[in-house]
């Protein structure tokens, strides 16, 4: 009987995979210790998920300096290569500072709020989460993947239960979320159905391989797409983005404008470049890309959530639904690197990404901390608070100029690298209109930087300064400077960006 | 120092804000010597640097250069010629004036001296950044301190003008930027093959790529470059933000701005468009002079029409730097003899450096005004004249060498401009020289309403100018006058670099 | 048509016709007795398929367990019976549009396509084989879906429950929310 020569797969290769297994067993831990605790003790929780976090992080960082050597890991359905070393960090990056910083968030431990642990061990698992996401390279994995950061964020927008706001915001997100995976799973049924493969390469093989019918593929792209642009929240699909970060903790919609939205990207990089473009001789054509026009196609859903995202930004007098806009306007800036899916371009997402990580944790954290003050995120809220709190001013001016790409900050060499990256290949008019775009950017962040430096605070207001937990400044000071300093000293991350497209493994 | 002269030169004053954001802030006197020490230094650089600077070769002098980021072949690539150089001067000198004249301002003393520093290292980065990353860097590494310089020290309206200067520089510079990449990725560097931000790789045609050398690409290459500088210069119908910004700023902003802050656009076209471009700068010569003269007609005409002196110093500007467009285009003109464009040329560029410390002159003499009266209302005041004699001289002063009276250096630049442009575009030229009639009539119309007639008695109490104030308008003041007798210092110092530039546009 | 074709229409409309049904139905009872049938028919089409293991899952988990919780929930909600929701008729036009512009692209799409799947061979019990391989080429999604259900597990437990703390806390914490939500809003 063929169950005698089972093929089981190697434990071995769970070495790999430490940093993750890392989180999946500090989840577990947290979740005890929390249960220890009685739920009456969060500190158990956090010291465990900063121990974790920071030792994931470790291996993550030894993994990078090792060299990208890709492996599989059990099986061949999810591989570690350069790409997901690349993603790894980045995560453990957000999840960490997000950790850290919501210690001292009176959103989430303010004396009346519930589930404090929990916020802890579900980032933690969050994490985890998006990392196996930017691993997966089978349809299975991919589906799995996406679902398991799905069910995490729908817990964590639906946190404040008992407020009315996050309710709404985590059943829209459910909702969205359901209607959006329905869509993606039947693009992926056809895609199955065509290639009759399940891994990214055997897709890959099978359309090459088979008649590919232009109108079939194109559709079955545009279903996959739309499960995708849900999770990095590009338009049409960005309804829920603004209404969950609003309704959320701010820490929560931190962690939702920076995570789930690059697990996404490290996802489409994988799924798409493998099965469209892995292979192609960059100087010839790639068949299967101009099939299905994916340039024209990928530049009109970037311009118009650059756009989209910018023009309704520009009306929002909330601080947190205006970042929530700002960052819709972010994935059209990143969806730029997917125009052409080239090496540059692909690398161009990678490095804005890890730029916008920074800078938009920060800008967000900065809401938190003031939000423990003046508890309100309006905007009107805002006036004077930048002589109150100096440097926490300072910082979010650092974030927000760099959120506009002006330089010497880090957004600066963001768009510049996705704009040569665009104009390499002469695709000027989106560049022209992504650069126009930015100016727009510029009105709406510095409304922020208006309220809390140059308007006057009303008569008789509060005007003694904040005093912000240095916990809270140092998270902060850690995502200020390298915002800072990538402006000016960029080329090692174009490196590491580079290094990682480059190991990024299309055939094992 | 000596070596490195241009980096201490632009990074000395960024070392001061960094000390000045560790001084508390309750030690105003301290933080106050510190700016004025680290704006001291650049000038004494610049001294060195003018003393120290060949005058007979175009080549670019005190060259730095090196590897910054490898992976996108971005320099660190400094070096001055005989255009960047007088503007350094300019620079340093305005800026520490600037310091000195700000010796008043109570509100966020450390904020302020700290920003005005960083503003300073971008203005020495902008003139003598010879890599166009790094030029490009510098050039928008001003825009953040100067929001925050009008929008928290500014007038009533500083908010919308400081967002609105903002918006306007911004929308330029992000055409420049995608100016800037698309000649990164069709210039190939000669000795890698690689792509690069070097300027001089850029100067040299030969490195252009097939699709650099279409005439229409270049000519819409030109065209996003020069609405990028436009703004900054600015010309009519860019222009919109400058007098709001003039007139909310503080003084010494007004002053940074209107001295330095301008001439960067007209800087900006000589230094990249031209050498870059030269074809195209040829074929946008004779809107170039238009655009000069709509500028001087325009800009003379709403001065006329201000009640507020600072406006009105702020449209003589406007009006000034059209003669700059009209040296500039009339230069381009192939086929003119030599002379002619010599003197267009070496004239716009000695009107950008005149035109500097006049305007500061008048700016800070309108700070000085404003300071004690607490308004600008060029009808709410008369008969200063009696009131503050010494003043009352000096301000006189700026305003009949911003007219352009023989003998003070305006005139020496405008009268260069006019013989350079005439050979090359006669029509446009005499309609030009009516802006110097104008100028005549507003600055004298505002020097009768203001210094002469009948005293108003509300000003009775108004002391006259005091020796801190005296100390930022005479230096300059001597400059206006020994320039206005004796231009060479100046001229030789730029005469060869520009004499090759004219080689490369129109040769 | 061979029978096995016959088959499949019948199941496929067992599938289609109540799904209509659920969607169209005002009466959320019904509904729920439709989605029964769908399910069924869905069942029907594994079964159809050979894949027998997940004709009895789909009947045992879908039908057995969520479709009975489902049924449980609305009666015990007490919904009005009668309530005529709104259909939207009007409102329905573009959609309705929209919804056969789609339809007629998937048809091309199904028609125009070359399915390069398997072919069907004869139907052999699974059951071993999908053990089999959760035990090897797939233990790595089997085990990571556990992790899934037990996040899924801890989230509705998160949601559903009882706050916690004493009844005047419980006040002031409801006094804070709605203090909030007047200043959010």
């Amino acid at each position: 009987m063929e169950l005698l020569n089972l093929n089981i797969p190697s434990w071995s290769d769970l070495a790999y995979w430490r940093p993750e297994a890392i989180l999946c067993g500090t989840f577990l831990a947290a979740l005890l210790g929390d249960l220890i605790g009685r739920g009456r003790r969060p500190a158990i929780s956090f010291v465990i998920s900063v121990f974790g976090l920071i030792t994931a992080g470790a291996y993550s960082v030894a993994a990078v300096l090792h060299g990208g050597a890709a492996h599989t890991i059990m099986g061949d359905l999810i591989i570690v290569d350069g790409m997901a070393a690349f993603f790894r960090l980045l995560f453990i990056l957000a999840g960490l500072a997000t950790v850290l910083f919501s210690w001292t968030a009176e959103e989430i431990m303010g004396r009346k709020r519930e589930n404090k642990a929990e916020f802890f061990y579900l980032t933690v698992l969050m994490t985890a989460a998006m990392m196996v996401m930017a691993e997966a390279r089978d349809l299975l994995m991919l589906f799995l993947s996406m679902e398991a950061v799905g069910l995490v964020s729908y817990v964590m927008a639906g946190y404040m239960r008992t407020s009315l706001r996050s309710t709404e915001a985590s059943l829209k997100y459910v909702i969205f979320g359901a209607v959006s995976s329905g869509i993606m799973l039947y693009g992926l049924s056809l895609l199955y159905g065509m290639t009759g493969a399940m891994t990214f390469d055997g897709i890959r093989a099978g359309l090459l391989a088979g008649e590919v019918n232009g109108l079939s593929l194109l559709i079955t792209v545009i279903l996959i797409l739309a499960g995708m642009s849900y999770k990095i929240a590009a338009v049409p699909f960005h309804f829920w983005c603004p209404d969950v970060y609003e309704g959320a903790p701010t820490p929560v919609a931190a962690i939702f404008s920076v995570g789930p939205k690059a697990a996404g990207f490290a996802l489409m990089i994988r799924f798409f470049y493998t099965t469209l473009a892995a292979g192609a001789d960059p100087s010839a054509s790639a068949p299967l890309i101009e099939l299905i026009n994916w340039p024209l196609l990928m530049a009109v859903i970037a311009a118009v959530t650059m756009t989209y995202g910018n023009l309704v930004a520009l009306r929002q007098l909330n601080v947190k639904r205006m970042l929530a806009y700002s960052s819709i306007s972010h994935v059209g800036y990143l969806l730029m690197g997917f125009v052409l899916l080239t090496d540059a371009g692909l690398a161009a997402i990678l490095f804005y990404l890890a730029v916008y990580t920074l800078m938009n944790l920060g800008a967000f954290f900065v809401v938190v901390a003031l939000n423990n003050h003046i508890k309100s995120e309006e905007l009107d809220d805002y006036a004077g608070i930048g002589f109150r709190a100096p440097w926490l001013g300072t910082m979010m001016v650092i974030f927000l100029a760099s959120l506009t790409g002006v330089p010497p900050f880090a957004g600066f060499a963001g768009k510049f690298y996705v704009f040569t990256a665009v104009m390499d290949r002469q695709w000027f008019w989106l560049a022209i209109l992504a650069a126009l775009n930015s100016v727009v950017g510029l009105y709406y962040y510095f409304r922020v930087v208006k309220a809390m430096f140059l308007t006057r605070p009303a008569e008789g207001a509060d005007t003694t300064p904040l005093k912000i937990h240095w916990l809270q400044y140092t998270v902060l000071a850690v995502l200020a400077v390298p915002t800072l300093v990538l402006g000016f000293w960029f080329g090692p991350l174009k490196v590491l960006a580079d290094q990682a497209i480059g190991l990024l493994s299309t055939g094992m | 120092m000596g070596e490195h002269i241009l980096s201490w030169m632009t990074f000395f004053p960024v070392i001061g804000a960094a000390v000045i954001a560790f001084i508390p802030s309750e030690r105003k006197e301290i933080i106050k010597t510190v700016a004025a020490a680290a704006a001291a230094i650049p000038l004494v650089l610049a001294v060195q640097l003018y003393i120290g600077f060949d005058r007979g070769t175009s080549a670019f002098q005190f060259v730095e250069h090196y590897t910054w980021i490898k992976s996108f072949h971005i320099e660190y690539f400094m070096g001055v010629d005989g255009l960047s150089v007088p503007m350094m001067l300019l620079t340093a000198l305005l800026s520490f004036i600037c310091i000195i004249a700000s010796w008043r301002i109570d509100k966020a003393v450390k904020g302020y001296f700290a920003l005005f520093l960083i503003l300073e290292t971008g203005m020495f980065g902008v003139f003598s950044a010879l890599d166009f990353f790094l030029f490009y860097v510098f050039w928008e590494v001003m825009l953040l301190p100067m929001y925050f310089l009008i929008g928290i020290w500014g007038g009533p309206r500083r908010e919308y003008a400081a967002i609105k200067f903002f918006l306007y520089t911004l929308a330029g510079s992000v055409l420049m930027l995608l100016a800037m990449i698309a000649f990164y990725l069709n210039v190939s560097d000669p000795v890698t093959g690689g792509h690069t931000f070097n300027m001089l790789h850029m100067f040299n045609q030969a490195n252009h790529s097939e699709w650099l050398q279409l005439t229409n690409v270049r000519h819409l290459i030109w065209l996003g470059l020069f609405i990028g500088f436009a703004i900054k210069v600015p010309i009519v119908p860019f222009h919109t933000w400058l007098p709001d910004a003039h007139v909310e700023a503080p003084t010494a902003v007004s002053v940074i701005l209107a001295g330095v802050l301008l001439k960067m656009g007209t800087y900006g076209i000589l230094r990249i468009s031209y050498p870059m471009l030269p074809d195209a700068a040829q074929w946008f010569a004779y809107p170039m002079v238009i655009l000069g003269a709509i500028n001087i007609l325009y800009g003379a005409f709403c001065a006329m029409a201000q009640t507020d002196m600072k406006k009105l110093v702020a449209y003589s500007s406007v009006s000034h730097m059209g003669y700059v467009l009209l040296g500039m285009g009339a230069m381009c003109k192939v086929g003119v003899d030599l002379q002619s464009a010599q003197a267009a040329i070496n004239g716009a560029v000695f009107q950008m450096f005149n035109h500097g410390t006049i305007t500061a002159m008048m700016f800070l003499g309108v700070g000085v005004i404003y300071d004690r009266a607490h308004h600008r209302e060029i009808n709410g005041f008369g008969g200063l004249g009696m009131q503050m004699p010494v003043y009352t001289s000096f301000f006189s002063f700026a305003l009949f060498a911003a007219l352009g009276l023989p003998g003070l250096s305006g005139f020496i630049s405008e009268a260069m401009i006019f013989m350079g442009t005439f050979p090359a575009y006669r029509t446009v030229a005499m309609v030009s020289a009516l802006g110097i009639v104008i100028g005549a009539a507003y600055v004298l119309w505002m020097l009768q309403r203001v210094f002469l007639g009948p005293k108003n008695d509300k000003y009775d109490s108004l002391p006259d100018i005091n020796a801190r104030e005296m100390f930022t308008l005479v230096p300059i003041g001597i400059i206006v006058l020994l320039l206005g007798v004796y231009p060479m210092p100046v001229l030789n110092l730029m005469k060869v670099s520009l004499t090759n530039l004219i080689k490369v546009v129109a040769g | 048509m061979t029978a096995a074709d016959l088959i499949f229409y019948a199941l496929a409309a067992l599938t289609l016709v109540p799904a209509l049904w659920v969607v169209g139905s005002p009466n959320i009872v019904h509904a729920g007795f439709n989605l029964l049938l769908t399910l069924l028919g869905v069942a029907g089409l594994f079964a159809w398929l050979g894949a027998d293991f997940l004709a009895v899952a789909q009947l045992m988990v879908y039908i057995g367990g969520v479709l009975v919780l489902v049924l449980f929930t609305v009666m015990m909600t007490r919904v009005p019976q009668a309530r005529e929701a709104d259909s939207g008729a009007k409102r329905a036009i573009l959609p309705g549009l929209f919804a056969l512009g789609v339809l007629v692209v998937l048809l091309l799409v199904a028609t125009g396509t070359h399915w390069g799947a398997p072919a069907l061979t004869d139907a052999q019990p699974t059951t071993a084989e999908i053990g089999a391989n959760f035990m090897t080429s797939y233990i790595f999604p089997f085990e990571y879906v556990s992790l899934v259900l037990l996040a899924a597990l801890i989230g509705a437990a998160i949601l559903i429950r009882e706050p916690r703390g004493t009844e005047e806390d419980d006040e002031a914490g409801a006094a804070v929310e709605t203090a909030e939500e007047e200043v959010q809003s």
